[in-house]
């Protein structure tokens, strides 16, 4: 005897055939930097939006505005700022306003000024385009003319001995209880997930390689006549496919942490109060998953016939874990144990939850890491059953 | 020595086997005759203990496969037409795997690999990935991973299927000293020439029986047809499941 178990004899043999495969390795290392580089460019692009002062002046152009003094008094000290400018013709205002370097163009009407003292209505023209990024200072600039008509129409009524309240039969009071906070949560909690997907990835040329190609390549066969149990053979391909994903998963979290605690992620109301043990705990709670990954890849793989056959079967079962990720986020419940049973889904919850910086308690790690492990060893003794059948034996 | 004694095996309602019988003799090499669908495959797979038979006996050695397999696979070579070789491993590094898997020790090991790579002239791709081997380098080191751990009883595949002259050449020396060497060969083909070239005894199953056991001579004699294609044809009654 060697005093080598099998299984690690095989262990050593895909691995070593893994660190030679060297688009699996470009694989790894594309999802180990790109996850967490992607997430934290999204995040940064908020932050910086965020960052940008809330009421920056708004540009308008007003032809004939020396028409309209008190109302270009009134828009300037809502801050718009105002450029006078001569007749344009329509094309030349729609050139402008393309420019993108003024926000609307007011054109009033060479008669504004009669109309006005006359009592007629007073034809004031707002140009905008509607395509471009202005459409809330475009808003503004017509909720100043909308309170300036009113006031006007007020003063009038008043003068004719009507009260301007006859004019308002319903008073809308508006409240925007929405922060920037609120509205980037569930797109934050989709992100967290994500940094968990990549564990399917990292494992997958392994998982099918070992498997289905080997059966393709016919070695299956040869290898299976060895004074080896099965269960030595699937154990040893099973881990070897975990390990590289451990890895993977392992230095994408830690790259994500640093990513995540280098941003100011306060400006847009999320927290990252993680310290370097707390994410420890999250790696080792996560070994599981690449657990479960590699098993639940092989257990697909292993029916199929060939490497690609097996690769289209996976990439599509991958699809199941991120559903939960993307959907839950958005339906906006409340944590749940539930939440802590399905895979990836768990790992989310978990990181949201630490990242607020709570006391999570134990149980929630136990689920986490428990659940996928159990799933992880159903899949590995269905794979082994599946091997040792009358069916399977015969179609290698 | 490898008895099989009235096996049988169904897959659902399809009689793979339906009472075979042989003896193959050590110092012998037996070839294993028969069409497509005859039941080889799966005679082979039962063998090495990968399938449960129905009913009937297997001994290899005295040891029956279906209640300790991995006594019966340590005593058994088993070669197969497309070699089973892993592109990203060295020939050292292949034959190691296999060595561990049949429980050598790395002593023993390191020595073993040393004789066959003699043997067998491996000494020039010995430290090379087998991807790009030619079908002669590679049938060469499926064979030095078939024998490394010194079987007493082999089991071929379909070996000479898509091998060159000089390929089939180096194969059949091999068979030749194994003979020699007092061990029991199985092996399974469609090549007749390569049955009245090596063999010493041939089986012929069809349906999932034996239908006959003897020497080329025997079988030609029983039927009373010169060549042994012609002869086979008559036993089996059909011609599929022959090359020339």
């Amino acid at each position: 005897m060697s005093g080598r178990a099998k299984f690690v004899v095989v262990f050593v043999k895909e691995l070593r055939e893994t660190l030679r495969d060297k688009r699996a390795l470009g694989m790894v290392l594309l999802f180990v930097l790109m996850y967490p580089m992607l997430v934290g460019g999204v995040l940064q692009q908020q932050i910086s939006r965020a960052l940008k002062p809330e009421k920056e002046g708004i540009e308008l152009t007003v032809i004939g505005a020396a028409r309209a003094p008190t109302l270009m008094t009134q828009l300037k000290q809502k801050n718009v700022n105002i450029v006078d400018a001569g007749p344009m013709t329509e094309e030349a205002i729609t050139a402008l306003l393309r420019t993108q370097k003024t926000a609307a163009v007011l054109r009033l009407s060479d008669t504004y000024g009669d109309d006005y003292r006359s009592m007629r209505p007073a034809r004031v023209e707002l140009w905008y385009d509607s395509a471009a990024d202005s459409g809330r200072k475009v808003g503004d600039v017509e909720q100043v003319l909308r309170s300036y008509s009113r006031t006007i129409a007020g003063a009038r009524l008043l003068a004719h001995g009507v009260s301007p309240a006859t004019l308002y039969p319903v008073q809308v009071q508006k409240y925007d209880t929405g922060t920037s906070a609120s509205r980037s949560a569930s797109v934050i909690g989709t992100m967290l997930g994500m940094f968990f997907i990549p564990a399917f990835f990292f494992c997958l040329s392994t998982a099918v390689d070992s498997t289905a190609g080997e059966r393709e390549r016919r070695s299956l066969e040869v290898l299976l006549a060895q004074p080896a149990h099965t269960r030595d053979l699937v154990l040893g391909k099973w881990l070897a496919a975990s390990c590289v994903s451990i890895v993977g998963l392992t230095l994408e979290l830690c790259i994500a942490h640093a990513v995540l605690k280098y941003l100011p992620l306060e400006e847009i109301g999320m927290s990252w109060r993680l310290s370097w043990l707390d994410l420890l705990l999250v790696c080792a709670t996560s070994l599981t998953l690449p657990l479960f990954a590699a098993a639940f890849e092989i257990a697909l793989s292993i029916n199929a016939r060939t490497f690609k056959e097996a690769q289209t079967t996976a990439s599509f079962a991958i699809m199941l874990p991120i559903v939960p990720v993307i959907v839950v986020p958005m339906l906006n419940l409340n944590t749940a144990a539930w939440m802590y049973l399905v895979p990836v889904l768990s790992h989310q919850t978990l990181l949201r939850e630490m990242a607020k910086g709570q006391a999570v308690g134990v149980l929630p790690f136990v689920l986490t890491f428990g659940a996928s492990l159990l799933l992880a060893l159903l899949c590995v003794a269905f794979t082994q059953r599946r091997m040792q059948s009358d069916r399977y034996l015969m179609s290698i | 020595m490898i008895e099989i004694h009235d096996v049988t095996k169904h897959f659902g309602k399809v009689h793979a086997l339906a009472g075979a019988s042989f003896v193959a003799r050590d110092g012998h090499v037996t070839a294993l005759l028969g069409p497509n669908g005859a039941g080889k495959t799966t005679l082979l797979r039962m063998l090495v203990g990968l399938l449960r038979r129905d009913g009937g006996t297997i001994a290899v050695d005295g040891v029956d496969p279906g209640k300790d397999p991995m006594t019966v696979r340590r005593s058994i070579g088993f070669l197969t037409d497309q070699f089973g070789l892993y592109e990203k491993l060295t020939t050292r590094e292949y034959l190691r795997y296999f060595g561990q898997l049949n429980d050598m020790d790395d002593a023993a090991l390191a020595r073993r690999i040393d004789e066959v790579t003699e043997l067998l002239a491996l000494g020039d791709i010995l430290e090379r990935r087998a991807k790009g081997f030619s079908q002669g380098q590679r049938i060469k080191v499926a064979l030095a991973r078939t024998l490394l751990h010194r079987p007493r009883n082999l089991l071929l595949d379909e070996p000479s299927r898509g091998l060159d002259v000089m390929s089939a050449r180096a194969l059949r020396r091999a068979l030749a000293a194994l003979r020699a060497d007092g061990c029991c060969v199985i092996m399974a083909t469609h090549v007749m020439q390569e049955v009245t070239n090596s063999c010493d005894d041939v089986i012929v199953i069809a349906g999932g029986r034996t239908v006959a056991q003897g020497t080329p001579q025997s079988l030609c004699e029983r039927t009373g047809i010169a060549s042994l294609e012609d002869a086979f044809v008559k036993l089996v009654g059909t011609e599929e499941g022959i090359a020339v």
